[in-house]
């Protein structure tokens, strides 16, 4: 190739993207802080059940982003976030049970790692392959964590799970105290929001746009240079030490850990709030868990505890795959990902 | 051409990156499918700086050979020998690295990004493409890379364009330009011309002639081009050298004119 100056002073220069680009940042961190402002205040202003409600909405909202990334950016549907979640959170809880007192970041610590070795396991088998392949093969070697946690009742309490003692909400030599539901709702807020920062700019990256073109197609991307198997291994790690924070934040937040959230089920769940919400968006997935949850509840209060909620939900799901089948962001995305 | 010993390579006239060294040796390439000859031991040489095609009628192997050489399918026989170096049997982001681009007759990669976006991919898959933590377009030397093979071909105006929304052309142009932002030493094309209008196709000819102009001129590498082609008029007019494929066996090599002249080909090629 030449290495002369380009020609290119009415091309590239005189569009007004500059202007345009700015002023899309400017809206778009607006937006976020009145997001961010209004989940702050929210805790101030709820009552203690809808403090909770909310708490667990963003944990669930985290697990689904986590799995945005395979689904909505690299084409890949994962069924394995329940083993991620549930090692984060069994991680968090052996962290929490053997170290006395007990110590949160040692429990991030712990989840982290148990995740992302259940990450390294799954994606072992399953990278190589595509489509339902792929989503089948990540659904069976995540049960194998969901079999060994429920047989080993020795260290996992198998049925029963593990129960255990919130940490203290402690920066070293800053700050220590308990948890208490404000305080709780403040510390995995800020964790999703970290979360979320880190996944716009990965999914913005150069990394990010190899994932996205291997969405868009597999071949093209290897032609063109790029060891297709390391990124997808890379982004399944990625999305698994994701999927662990949640589970970590679930322990922490619940004090039990069980083997139910190890089940697939967990992992069907974290589908439906991607579809919901919108793939390829990272918060779509968070107002799609938020959308499920407050139906659930509404639904059960209206008609209480034993009504089949899962019914009207499925109703309320099937119509919105007819008429919104880019989820309740989807229309967002190009803006959101620009 | 008949196949050398393999002494030959080793000799100093062949070592790597000597100017008078074919950059692309192919000897006795063979790919059976089941009881099937797809190629059967396929000699074929490619001279640096030179447009060379293969023309053949349908089933002849044309794209069999250029999958092979592209690391799609892995030979059954034979070696690939690539400015010096054997590429038989990569994987086809090996081969991407080496510096063999292709062009594929389906279109871009990402439709819903601007024509810049889906050639900086490419631009940057030699380096930065590990990078988490940048925006993907913060990296002028990728962006210089990837608005110049835009500039190679005739889209820079249409950069902030949705590939997407681009004329059937242009997507063609497009597709060329993500394989030579990879800067390639080799570049293939998968009939650059299918499915074009007359006065495309001589845009894209033009096109065509003038990447291999520029890059020669310009680097001190040059960039050779292989082409896979149905339209012979585009190929007479375009190439330096042209290679029959009939039945998996190179049936005639030689310039256009001596392609046209030669009976053969006349006999089993332009009859058909």
């Amino acid at each position: 190739m030449t290495t002369a100056p380009l020609d290119k002073t009415n091309a590239l220069e005189t569009m007004p993207m500059g202007k345009s680009k700015l002023s899309h940042t400017a809206v778009f961190w607006i937006a976020f802080s009145v997001v961010i402002a209004v989940l702050i205040a929210a805790p101030l202003v709820l009552p203690e059940f809808w403090r909770r409600f909310l708490t667990e909405v963003l944990i669930w909202g985290l697990l689904a982003m986590s799995s945005d990334l395979l689904i909505g950016y690299t084409g890949m549907i994962s069924f394995g976030h329940s083993a991620f979640f549930g090692l984060g959170m069994y991680g968090a809880a052996g962290a929490l049970l053997v170290a006395s007192p007990p110590n949160l970041w040692l429990a991030v610590l712990f989840g982290l790692a148990g995740a992302a070795g259940a990450a390294l396991f799954v994606a072992f088998f399953s990278i190589r392959l595509r489509d339902i392949y792929f989503a089948i093969t990540t659904l069976i070697f995540s049960q194998i964590f969901y079999v060994i946690i429920f047989t080993w009742t020795a260290v996992t309490g198998g049925e029963n799970g593990l129960i255990f003692t919130r940490p203290h909400l402690s920066i070293p030599f800053l700050y220590d105290a308990r948890f208490t539901t404000t305080t709780m709702h403040w510390f995995v807020l800020a964790a999703v929001t970290a979360s979320y920062l880190i996944l716009r700019r990965v999914t913005q990256s150069p990394f990010g746009m190899v994932l996205q073109s291997i969405r868009e197609n597999e071949a093209r991307t290897r032609a063109i240079g790029y060891a297709v198997e390391r990124y997808k291994m890379v982004a399944v790690m990625l999305s698994g030490l994701f999927a662990g924070l949640a589970g970590v934040l679930y322990a922490i937040q619940n004090q039990f850990a069980a083997p139910d959230f190890v089940y697939f089920l967990t992992s069907g769940d974290t589908v439906i709030y991607n579809v919901m919400g919108g793939i390829g968006t990272l918060v779509g997935p968070i107002v799609g868990a938020g959308f499920f949850q407050l139906a659930r509840e509404l639904l059960s209060r209206l008609f209480g505890d034993q009504f089949p909620y899962l019914i009207p939900l499925g109703i309320v799901f099937i119509v919105m795959i007819i008429f919104l089948p880019q989820g309740l962001l989807g229309f967002a995305r190009r803006w959101l990902n620009r | 051409m008949r196949a050398q010993p393999s002494s030959d390579l080793s000799s100093p006239a062949l070592a790597r990156g000597a100017a008078s060294a074919p950059i692309l040796k192919i000897e006795m390439l063979s790919v059976r499918f089941g009881g099937l000859a797809a190629l059967s031991q396929v000699d074929f040489e490619l001279e640096r700086g030179t447009i060379h095609a293969i023309i053949g009628p349908n089933g002849a192997g044309k794209s069999t050979f250029f999958n092979c050489l592209t690391g799609v399918l892995r030979p059954t026989g034979g070696r690939i020998i690539f400015d010096g170096e054997e590429i038989t049997g990569l994987q086809s982001n090996a081969i991407s690295q080496k510096g063999i681009a292709r062009s594929y007759q389906i279109t871009n990669i990402l439709a819903n990004a601007s024509a810049l976006e889906n050639v900086r991919i490419a631009a940057q898959s030699r380096r930065h493409g590990w990078n988490m933590i940048a925006h993907h377009g913060a990296f002028a030397d990728i962006n210089e890379k990837a608005e110049r093979a835009l500039h190679s071909v005739g889209l820079l105006a249409k950069a902030e364009e949705l590939a997407g929304n681009l004329s059937h052309g242009e997507q063609r142009n497009l597709e060329i330009g993500i394989a030579l932002a990879t800067e390639p030493k080799l570049l293939c094309l998968d009939e650059p011309t299918a499915g074009m209008s007359q006065g495309e196709t001589d845009e894209t000819k033009e096109l065509v002639r003038r990447i291999g102009k520029e890059s020669t001129a310009g680097g001190t590498a040059g960039l050779s081009i292989l082409i896979v082609e149905h339209d012979m008029q585009v190929v007479m007019e375009l190439c330096d050298r042209i290679s029959v494929l009939h039945y998996g066996a190179i049936l005639a090599e030689g310039t256009p004119e001596e392609i046209q002249n030669n009976p053969k080909v006349l006999e089993v090629y332009l009859k058909t």
